[in-house]
């Protein structure tokens, strides 16, 4: 009879929180989402799988080594690759292994675009700084405005890593709305005939420039922040692997099989690291609230910043202000909202290559700029 | 959830001076990798010009030498259709073909027929 009442106090139904099922009810919105919207369904199917996961109700901290905040359980140990800041980088391998700059290299002015939007970062760092958030912990929040999931858990995996899976959740939930986020703010900061705006067609960029720009790229940014080292180093090794030409096997590895094994570990343990009773508090929410008004600025401060570079350019080279919004990163999602929004303007408008240059620009300036936050508060004296 | 809102954390913290030379930096960087590139473009660009003009090319005098994407797609999408074979035309008479083959009671169509039966 011992036994019974033992295995029924070990059940979910006798641990179960409103906080478990509310975590339960986000989880499944996230994997409706993905399946039935299609809002980044690489992303939200294993957070959102991952959330359910980590919100199956136990009984904490006796030695059954279950959850993902247990030492020595099976999740922990994945865990360890988000809290050390091992996954970022492969995934940056990833991104640079499938990344094509020709964009960018054909247009190389498109590339501040990419570092007007990172103001959504800055601003929200102070913005949390008055909120009451310590200095560590506002740089990890701010960063939320890069649209880069992997460089957000990276910078708070060194700075704050108290708040990692809040920031994860907000970074990868923002990523994956960013189809729902920045259309109203670009169609409020620009005009139907702005949004008409056809561009020239980017030239065809040498395998010499190709080549260069990841080994020029790494040189330049990381002399100047070398904290963005593991992650930049990682996205120009992946696109040198590419653009090398000899190395097809590695860079195909890169661009598929790791990213794919990175991004599921990943993915499953950040939604697992939402357990409720450690992630549900008001600190939480702020991280969320904060996190979307980063996203918003950053949105705005790209198209605004194009609006401003179209003041000094001659007509013919006029740039489509909504290509700014892809400063943001959240490749490719960014530029994809940027298409179809220049599509429903005028169908002959193709401004998907267009956006792509800004959007790369935005992943190399989001790591810049962590690297430079790490580099003013990281202690190391 | 506002209880801890203090307008003077940004000064006290230093949290405004790194904002702001943080965002400087950000926007340093990538102005040097745009200058770097955009100079790049002209060098090669001067080089091919001067290329072009030993080869004696015409084009080495043209405004603008760089193919656009739209172009060079164009150009390899013609060039793999006329290498692959693959022509919008067929000639239509390829399939009909008369062929000569010699008698065999084997093959004899005579012999293959079912015989109708007797009435």
């Amino acid at each position: 009879m011992e036994g019974i009442h033992q295995f029924l106090e070990f059940t979910g139904f006798a641990n179960v929180t409103l906080g478990h099922l509310g975590m339960i009810t986000v989880g499944l919105l996230f994997i409706y989402l993905a399946i039935a919207k299609e809002y980044e369904p690489l992303l939200l199917v294993p957070i959102g799988f991952g959330i359910l996961l980590g919100n199956v109700p136990f009984i904490e901290n006796v030695g059954l080594q279950l959850g993902i905040y247990e030492e020595g359980s099976v999740l922990n140990y994945l865990y360890f690759g988000v809290t050390k800041g091992i996954y970022p980088p492969l995934i940056f391998l990833g991104i640079g292994a499938m990344t094509d700059f020709s964009t960018l290299l054909s247009n190389p002015k498109l590339i501040l675009l990419g570092a007007a939007a990172q103001v959504g970062i800055f601003i929200t760092f102070i913005t949390a700084l008055t909120l009451g958030f310590d200095i560590n912990q506002a740089a990890s929040i701010g960063i939320i405005g890069g649209a880069d999931g992997p460089t957000a858990i990276f910078l708070s995996s060194k700075l704050a890593p108290e708040l990692i899976g809040a920031i994860a959740i907000a970074a990868y939930s923002y990523m994956a709305l960013v189809p729902v986020i920045q259309p109203p703010i670009i169609k409020l900061l620009t005009n139907s005939e702005e949004r008409r705006i056809k561009m020239k067609p980017p030239r065809a960029v040498s395998k010499l420039e190709r080549i260069m720009f990841p080994i020029v790229g790494l040189l330049l940014t990381t002399f100047i922040s070398p904290g963005a080292l593991p992650l930049l180093g990682m996205l120009f090794f992946g696109n040198l692997l590419k653009e090398s030409g000899v190395t097809k096997r590695l860079a195909e590895t890169a661009n598929r099989a790791l990213i794919d094994i990175v991004t599921i570990l990943l993915g499953i343990t950040v939604g697992a690291s939402t357990q409720a009773t450690t992630f549900l508090t008001p600190q939480s929410i702020l991280i969320f609230v904060l996190g979307a008004i980063s996203f918003m600025i950053a949105t705005a401060g790209g198209v605004i910043f194009a609006k401003v570079m179209n003041l000094f350019l001659k007509d013919e080279n006029k740039l489509n202000p909504m290509i700014g919004a892809a400063g943001v990163s959240a490749v490719p999602d960014s530029a994809r909202v940027v298409q179809h929004l220049g599509l429903k303007e005028d169908p002959s408008n193709y401004l998907l290559m267009h956006a792509m240059a800004p959007n790369v620009a935005g992943v190399i300036g989001s790591a810049v700029a962590a690297g430079i936050l790490m580099g003013f508060l990281l202690k190391v004296f | 959830m506002f209880d801890n809102f203090n307008l003077n954390a940004i000064w006290e913290s230093g949290g405004i001076l790194i904002s702001i030379v943080g965002y400087i930096i950000v926007f340093f960087a990538l102005l040097l990798l745009y200058m770097i590139f955009a100079l790049m473009q002209k060098v090669l660009v001067s080089r091919q010009r001067k290329k072009l003009k030993m080869q004696g090319h015409r084009a080495a005098d043209s405004p603008e030498i760089n193919l656009s994407g739209e172009v060079t797609s164009a150009i390899s999408m013609a060039l793999h259709l006329h290498f692959a074979e693959v022509h919008d035309f067929e000639n239509t008479i390829l399939t009909i073909k008369k062929v000569q083959r010699p008698y065999s009671p084997w093959s004899s169509k005579l012999y293959g027929l079912r015989q109708t039966p007797r009435k």
